[in-house]
């Protein structure tokens, strides 16, 4: 008699286990309580030309691979971004190169013209011990006259503390993703490599050579 | 029993002294420092996301440590005015061992451990003068993901860097 139960609640048991695997297997759906809005909030100052060009940003393009370049952690319920990356990273670059004077009205009265090719956003594999968030872009910055183009590299990164709360989590996950876009961003507009791409495209546009900013 | 207790209260009092001597060589503040992605030397086999974990850690360990008003990325513009303020940080991973759990578990005493070799060095940005070279050896129970790894050795590498830095301005 004794063993006949066992054997049920053993039965049971497993039966309960293959359910909560097969519920937990399943792919999480975006809902309100689990997306984050990303956004860059101030804009990255950017280093100063001496003839300011005027940059466009003609496509941002997904490079990364990722099926589901949205979903940016997939345990406890998943969290997801509620734009695609691509349109996170254009309307941040747009925003700083606004604030720089940088950004031309439009495509035919650009001196530059950008074309953006995103690897990364999100989160990378870290420690364990804490969410690394990493961005990583390539720039090809093209001479509309001359059809001459530069690529230009730039990549952020961010660190941030684990959590054990589903709001915290969000939290943390959402300043690391802004830290590391910040910084990719800060990367590229300040970088040694847009100066040179910028000096040596800007011969035939006019624009001189680059100085850092003094903030 | 009162021979013992002013001893100890001397002793303590030496402690204090000797450790406030210790704090007055202060690390000078610089405008900026850039930490570099790590090269890894030959034979060296670690993961290519490893680096750029260990590049993330150790800027941020920069930032803790407040060795400058402001940590830049790698390749980041830096004012001519600011460059003789400047530090610029890079180095290689010289030794990597994967170390080896059912060692670890059967002998103990930290044998089979993951293991990290760096070798750094800072330099002055405006006339590349070496102001100090670095070596870290880090260790880690091998169960630990390797990226721990670069935890611990970031943190090293940065203590280090500031006892350098402390003495070259001495």
């Amino acid at each position: 008699m004794a063993s006949s139960s066992r054997f049920t609640s053993g039965i049971f048991l497993a039966a309960f286990l293959l359910i909560f695997r097969a519920s937990a297997a399943q792919d999480p759906k975006p809902t309100p309580g689990n997306t984050i809005k990303v956004q860059l909030g101030d804009p990255v100052a950017a280093q100063k030309f001496a003839s300011s060009p005027k940059l466009w940003i003609s496509e941002v393009i997904d490079r990364s691979a990722n099926p589901q370049p949205k979903l940016v952690l997939k345990e406890r319920g998943g969290l997801f971004l509620d734009r695609q990356p691509t349109e996170i990273v254009r309307e941040a670059l747009e925003q700083s190169l606004k604030a720089a004077n940088l950004l031309a009205a439009d495509a035919s009265s650009a001196d530059l013209v950008l074309k953006i090719y995103l690897f990364q956003f999100g989160l990378a594999q870290g420690s364990g011990l804490d969410f690394f968030g990493k961005v990583e872009f390539a720039a090809v910055v093209k001479n509309p006259k001359s059809g001459q183009t530069v690529e230009v590299r730039a990549a952020g990164t961010s660190i941030a503390k684990r959590a054990v709360r589903k709001k915290s989590i969000e939290k943390n996950v959402q300043d690391d993703i802004e830290e590391s876009l910040r910084d990719a961003l800060r990367n590229f507009l300040r970088g040694q490599q847009l100066k040179d791409a910028v000096g040596e495209l800007g011969k035939d546009t006019g624009s001189a050579s680059a100085v850092p900013p003094n903030a | 029993m009162r021979m013992r207790l002013y001893l100890a209260a001397v002793a303590l009092v030496l402690a204090c002294t000797g450790r406030a001597a210790a704090g007055t060589g202060k690390t000078p503040q610089y405008k900026t420092v850039e930490a570099k992605h790590f090269a890894q030397a030959e034979g060296v086999e670690l993961d290519p996301t490893f680096g750029d974990y260990f590049y993330a850690e150790l800027r941020q360990e920069l930032n803790k440590a407040k060795l400058a008003k402001e940590v830049i990325g790698e390749g980041e513009t830096v004012d001519d005015a600011d460059a003789p303020q400047s530090i610029v940080i890079s180095g290689t991973f010289t030794e990597y061992k994967k170390g080896s759990v059912v060692k670890s578990a059967l002998i103990g005493f930290g044998a089979g451990f993951r293991s990290l070799k760096i070798d750094a060095n800072v330099q002055r940005r405006s006339d590349k003068q070496n102001l100090g070279v670095m070596h870290v050896h880090v260790k880690a129970n091998p169960r630990w993901n390797p990226e721990t790894l670069a935890k611990f050795a970031a943190r090293q590498l940065v203590k280090e860097t500031k006892d350098e830095l402390k003495k070259t301005a001495k």
